[in-house]
């Protein structure tokens, strides 16, 4: 199978799958991780820029449907993520081997408080706390700790022929 | 941008509960495994804590009957002539800023946006999103959270703002003149126009002080829920225009 438009939709229904069903047990210190984030960040370590822009667009819109979140917040948020991580880190996919453990670490925080950030911007102020950099210390850690397996998953799905339509 | 999310939600709901059928038994034999010492004291203890209830039950019945003829004098209408539905807690929120469970009933049910969900040991929240398959439930200790309420000792009332996880819950707005006594519970407010009934127990009052120059007492309350650990709740079937006379 090499069908980049059947691939990528059944990544992101696993990680949906698995944030919704899975990850929502797992609770330290009151937060846990977010994958859908994470989807974001390997999408613009591995194609670049506007890969993790389409990437993260779409895995925040999916997880938007299921929380009371402003609608698209997260999808706005994402993209962001994955535009900035691609234009960063995009094509550093052959350096060593810790540097995508590295960006998850840094991009999942700063996704974070950016996230908390637009939240207070678009009316739900009650986001920016001492608790935020628990979260966001939360996140970063599980997100880097799954960081290696993700790349594989988000690679396979978009290593089709010449990456045709995004 | 509502109904693409309830259909959503009811679309995604045979998943989850697939999910769980496989999840639940392994996390709980891991669970079971890990804590055997801790579930076996616990038994024990309910089992006393049990014993002790039946003999309040019987002591309290007639403070129950006084306090529903005052219910009645002051043309409160309780909650607890509310018809409840049961239902079980499926998943808890995806989101880290956001205190949310998912309840397995919906519309069918009578459930209805604004809804609040009891135990038996008193409030959770309140219903904030609802679908055929299953409705979302806002946590008492969501940030957002807010609900009016009495002290059960002098009648006083404040406002109960939710504060995050395991945070004690501030109580705002609370008279200078009023006594607060630590481990007084405190209730439902049902004021009206609330959308809480009045009585429904909320919380315990953890610590009370008054700040030199303040105007306000600064008050803050455990909830009387393990709100991490929650299982099967009630929704009852009130709004606040049912309540109106």
């Amino acid at each position: 199978m090499n069908n980049v438009r059947a691939k990528v939709p059944l990544v992101l229904l696993v990680f949906l799958v698995v944030e919704l069903t899975v990850l929502d047990r797992l609770r330290v210190f009151g937060a846990g991780p977010d994958i859908m984030l994470l989807l974001a960040v390997m999408a613009g370590i591995v194609g670049g820029p506007r890969v993790g822009a389409l990437f993260g667009f779409a895995a925040g819109i999916v997880l938007d449907l299921f929380l009371q979140t402003p609608m698209g917040l997260s999808a706005l948020v994402f993209c962001l993520v994955g535009y900035a991580v691609g234009n960063i880190q995009g094509g550093v996919l052959r350096a060593a081997w810790w540097i995508p453990i590295v960006t998850t670490l840094v991009a999942s925080v700063a996704g974070v408080l950016f996230y908390a950030l637009v939240a207070t911007v678009v009316g739900q102020p009650h986001l920016v706390t001492t608790h935020l950099l628990v979260v966001a210390a939360v996140v970063g850690i599980f997100n880097a700790l799954a960081a290696p397996f993700a790349l594989r998953m988000v690679r396979w799905s978009i290593a089709g022929p010449e990456r045709a339509y995004i | 941008m509502e109904s693409i999310r309830r259909g959503a939600r009811d679309a995604f709901a045979p998943v989850q509960s697939a999910a769980n059928d496989v999840i639940n038994p392994v996390s709980d034999f891991f669970g079971g495994l890990f804590r055997y010492g801790h579930l076996k004291a616990e038994n024990t203890r309910l089992r006393r804590q049990l014993a002790d209830a039946r003999g309040k039950v019987n002591a309290s019945s007639n403070d129950e009957r006084e306090r529903q003829e005052l219910l009645a004098l002051q043309k409160l209408s309780f909650a607890d002539n509310a018809p409840t539905v049961a239902a079980r807690v499926v998943a808890t929120s995806p989101s880290n800023f956001q205190l949310t469970v998912e309840i397995d009933r919906g519309l069918p049910a009578g459930i209805q946006k604004g809804m609040p969900v009891v135990t038996g040991a008193g409030l959770v929240g309140k219903v904030v999103a609802v679908s055929q398959e299953r409705a979302t439930v806002l946590l008492l200790t969501d940030p957002s959270f807010n609900v009016g309420i009495r002290f059960s000792g002098s009648g006083d009332v404040g406002v109960v703002r939710g504060n995050g996880t395991r945070q004690p819950l501030p109580v705002d707005l609370v008279d200078l003149g009023t006594k607060v006594a630590g481990g007084e519970i405190v209730v439902t407010s049902g004021l009206q126009g609330s959308v809480f009934p009045p009585g429904v127990p909320v919380g315990k009052v953890r610590a009370a002080k008054v700040p030199p120059g303040s105007l306000q007492q600064e008050v803050s309350i455990d909830p009387l829920v393990d709100l991490t650990r929650l299982d099967f709740v009630k929704v009852l079937i009130w709004t606040p225009k049912a309540a109106t006379p």
